[in-house]
């Protein structure tokens, strides 16, 4: 290790002091401006105009440095609506593992958070207050796509911003800075552009220009630096890369995580040309390196090169898709003999779990009726009896279904627990694990579910149109009762891009979806199939 | 006037030695905490163990061999006394609960049950909570030896008794370097 952590926590004190110094100076040459309007007369004049000046902004800049500076994780995490991982879903439980795992190789020094952002963009950031607070927080799109190393690598290299002090900084900077453009981002939405005739918007508006100045304090060094230390921490530096180039390709959030948090994060969210040069004027105004260029330092102590890196991806991708059609192809029908002894079929093997009379004892005959065997020697076919004792294994839950009034049963769907009905398949999912379902997209959606989006999407478009034509016009079909609190369902799309007519709890906090609605959902999100209408509005 | 000099420099060089002193005493407490750290892991893997074997012994019926192997292997490893053969039993519990992992593969019904995947991701992690708490160990080693090894320091550590620290050696088969090893070319 290079520094002492007395060194750290000394440089870090002294930068820390410099940003409160900027602020001091920001709101001094504010008041002074604003309060020399007040004055008739030359203002250098009076040394009592100059004191009065430096007080308000002693105090101004004290309550702000207060405010943002010591709870600054808690603002992020409110900011983000950032979740603590919950232990009964399987990736957040790999992710609280992980954070373990890097507790224990940096020897348990300092307590960090972790938290997951609702979010399909994919990124990662740490932050860290002057109240000692530290918290690592994942996106859900992010979190969902990462292998077991991938994610090890990506904590790792949050925890050496955490432990080495660099993140305290930024994070500072982060909240007393980034107040100015959360202001100037309101604004400049309320008011469509007539905000500039608005002082207090003005202001707002000069203070972030000059905060823009801050990136120069927060330097490009110290994400290479966090990248060497993770893979000082995991011994493997391909996992990073392949993290980085993962990031390159994606939405990393812009838009969503909101100006001023950039500097924390481990990708820039806002793609800028900026950040992909290198160069003096580029080191000294961007706070995030090239991607290629930190690919190029990881690939480097692995010896490999970022078009082999390339390759193999697009080979991944390509076996991932090439997957789905030649396992339809070689999908085997079955013979069985049923307990009349005649032989039945071809049956294929989601058609025999549908048998009543099938048993691990009931002979059966493979693809080309070749061999005879007993039903639990085939494997697929024995799939079907591991499905059937895990549903026994079900429980009931408290909330009853809100079309046919029968109990939900809990239910494990793609790593976390929703809430199913065993008579109209429809299923009730709270609405924060929503982005953690779509996220996930594992398996690819079946022919039936690609059909119905399809002819969902055309006709919910229509209706829609319909709806905007007559104003007014009601549904007929009567609303669903909340499964929690009783209140009728909002009924409602997704959202206009994606038109899956959904009924959502506004209170609770529950989201009821129909038979196949949430696949539909899924596999619009998946390929981006957006209805026309809100392209074109 | 030379007395005092004397009487200065003694101090200073007093002074010095107890700075030192004090720098090694905490290093050789850190190295030795790390090595707890290593223990608690164990412990947690030895008892995550008979669970995942009462879970999967019924579906694995022509792997019992297997299974056995990792319950003898635990045994021997909680029961080892010396840190020599402690070491020992533990890379081959590691090696065997390796060929459980990959034959388990091979089942598709243990792949679909919750139990056995949770059963299973726990142990993963351990296992790496263990690689990283022996990667940690070595670390802080090479540290420690270094410090008591340079050159003024090594005059004190040798007067006062700081011992040699051992690395932690790993077992034969997880000798590879892993990032080398998972190389792209087509492997």
């Amino acid at each position: 290790m290079p520094l002492t952590f007395i060194d750290i926590e000394r440089r870090k004190n002294w930068r820390i002091a410099l940003f409160f110094l900027l602020l001091l100076l920001m709101y001094f040459a504010v008041t002074a401006v604003l309060a020399s309007s007040f004055y008739f007369g030359p203002p250098s004049a009076s040394p009592r105009f100059w004191i009065f000046a430096a007080g308000t902004a002693l105090i101004i800049a004290g309550a702000h440095f207060w405010s943002s500076a010591v709870g600054a994780v808690g603002a992020v995490i409110r900011t983000l609506n950032a979740q603590p991982p919950d232990p009964r879903d399987d990736v957040h439980k790999t992710l609280m593992n992980v954070m373990q795992e890097i507790h224990v190789v940096t020897g348990n020094r300092r307590k960090i958070q972790c938290r997951v952002v609702p979010s399909l963009s994919m990124n990662a950031l740490a932050a860290a207050d002057l109240k000692g607070d530290a918290v690592i927080a994942i996106t859900e799109g992010l979190l969902s796509r990462l292998t077991r190393p991938q994610l090890e690598a990506v904590m790792a290299h949050e925890a050496h911003h955490v432990l080495s002090g660099d993140c305290l900084e930024a994070t500072v900077a982060a909240s007393l800075f980034g107040t100015f453009s959360a202001i100037v981002e309101k604004l400049g939405h309320t008011t469509r552009g007539r905000a500039f005739s608005s002082p207090a918007f003005l202001l707002a508006w000069v203070m972030l220009k000059l905060s823009n100045l801050l990136n120069l304090f927060i330097s490009r060094e110290r994400e290479y630096r966090a990248d060497a230390a993770a893979v000082r921490m995991t011994r493997n530096p391909i996992a990073l890369a392949e993290t980085l180039h993962l990031l390159s390709r994606s939405w990393r959030g812009a838009g969503f995580i909101g100006s001023g948090f950039e500097m924390l994060c481990i990708v820039n969210p806002l793609a800028t040309a900026l950040d992909e040069t290198e160069g003096f004027w580029a080191d000294l105004l961007s706070t995030h390196p090239p991607i290629r260029r930190r690919m190029n330092v990881l690939l480097a102590m692995a010896r490999v090169s970022v078009s082999e890196l390339d390759t193999k991806a697009a080979r991944r991708e390509k076996a991932k898709h090439a997957g789905t059609p030649s396992e339809k192809a070689a999908e085997t029908k079955f013979f069985a003999m049923s307990p009349q002894q005649q032989w039945q079929g071809p049956f294929t093997a989601a058609e025999l779990a549908g048998l009543p009379w099938l048993s691990p004892l009931t002979w059966i005959t493979g693809g080309d009726g070749q061999a005879v065997d007993r039903a639990w020697k085939e494997p697929p076919v024995n799939a079907i009896f591991a499905a059937r004792l895990a549903e026994k294994e079900k429980t009931l839950s408290n909330f009853i279904c809100p079309s046919c009034r029968q109990s939900l049963v809990i239910e494990s769907y793609k790593g976390t627990q929703i809430y199913l009905c065993r008579f109209c398949a429809g299923a009730l999912v709270e609405s924060v694990k929503i982005p953690r379902i779509l996220a996930r997209n594992d398996q690819p959606a079946a022919d039936r579910v690609k059909a119905l989006t399809r002819t969902a999407l055309k006709e919910n478009q229509a209706r829609f149109a319909e709806h905007k034509l007559k104003r007014g016009h009601k549904s007929s079909l009567p609303l669903l009762p909340c499964p929690r609190c009783k209140n009728p369902l909002f009924r409602g799309f997704y959202s206009l891009a994606y038109m899956i007519e959904i009924d959502r709890c506004g209170f609770c906090g529950l989201t009821w979806f129909d038979r196949d609605e949430l696949e539909m959902l899924q596999y619009m999100v998946e390929n981006r199939l957006a209805g026309e209408t809100a392209a074109a509005r | 006037m030379a007395g005092w000099i004397v009487l200065a420099a003694v101090g200073v060089l007093l002074f010095w030695m107890i700075m030192i002193y004090n720098g090694l005493v905490s290093l050789r407490n850190d190295v030795q905490s790390s090595w707890k750290q290593i223990d608690v892991q164990l412990k947690r893997r030895h008892d995550l163990i008979p669970n995942l074997v009462s879970t999967v012994k019924g579906m694995m019926e022509f792997e019992q061999d297997t299974l056995e192997k990792v319950v003898s292997a635990r045994a021997k490893a909680v029961s080892a006394a010396n840190p020599q053969s402690k070491a020992e039993a533990e890379n081959v519990l590691t090696q065997a609960l390796g060929r459980l992992f990959a034959v388990m593969e091979n089942y598709p019904a243990l792949k679909s049950n919750q139990n056995v995947m949770h059963l299973q991701e726990e142990l993963t992690s351990t296992e790496n909570r263990i690689s990283f708490a022996r990667q940690l160990y070595n670390d802080l080693v090479a540290n420690y030896l270094t410090r008591i090894q340079i050159f003024p320091n090594n005059l004190i550590s040798s007067l006062l008794g700081f011992r040699r620290e051992e690395y932690f050696t790993a077992e034969e088969a997880a000798r590879a370097v892993p990032g080398v090893n998972l190389s792209l070319r087509g492997k």
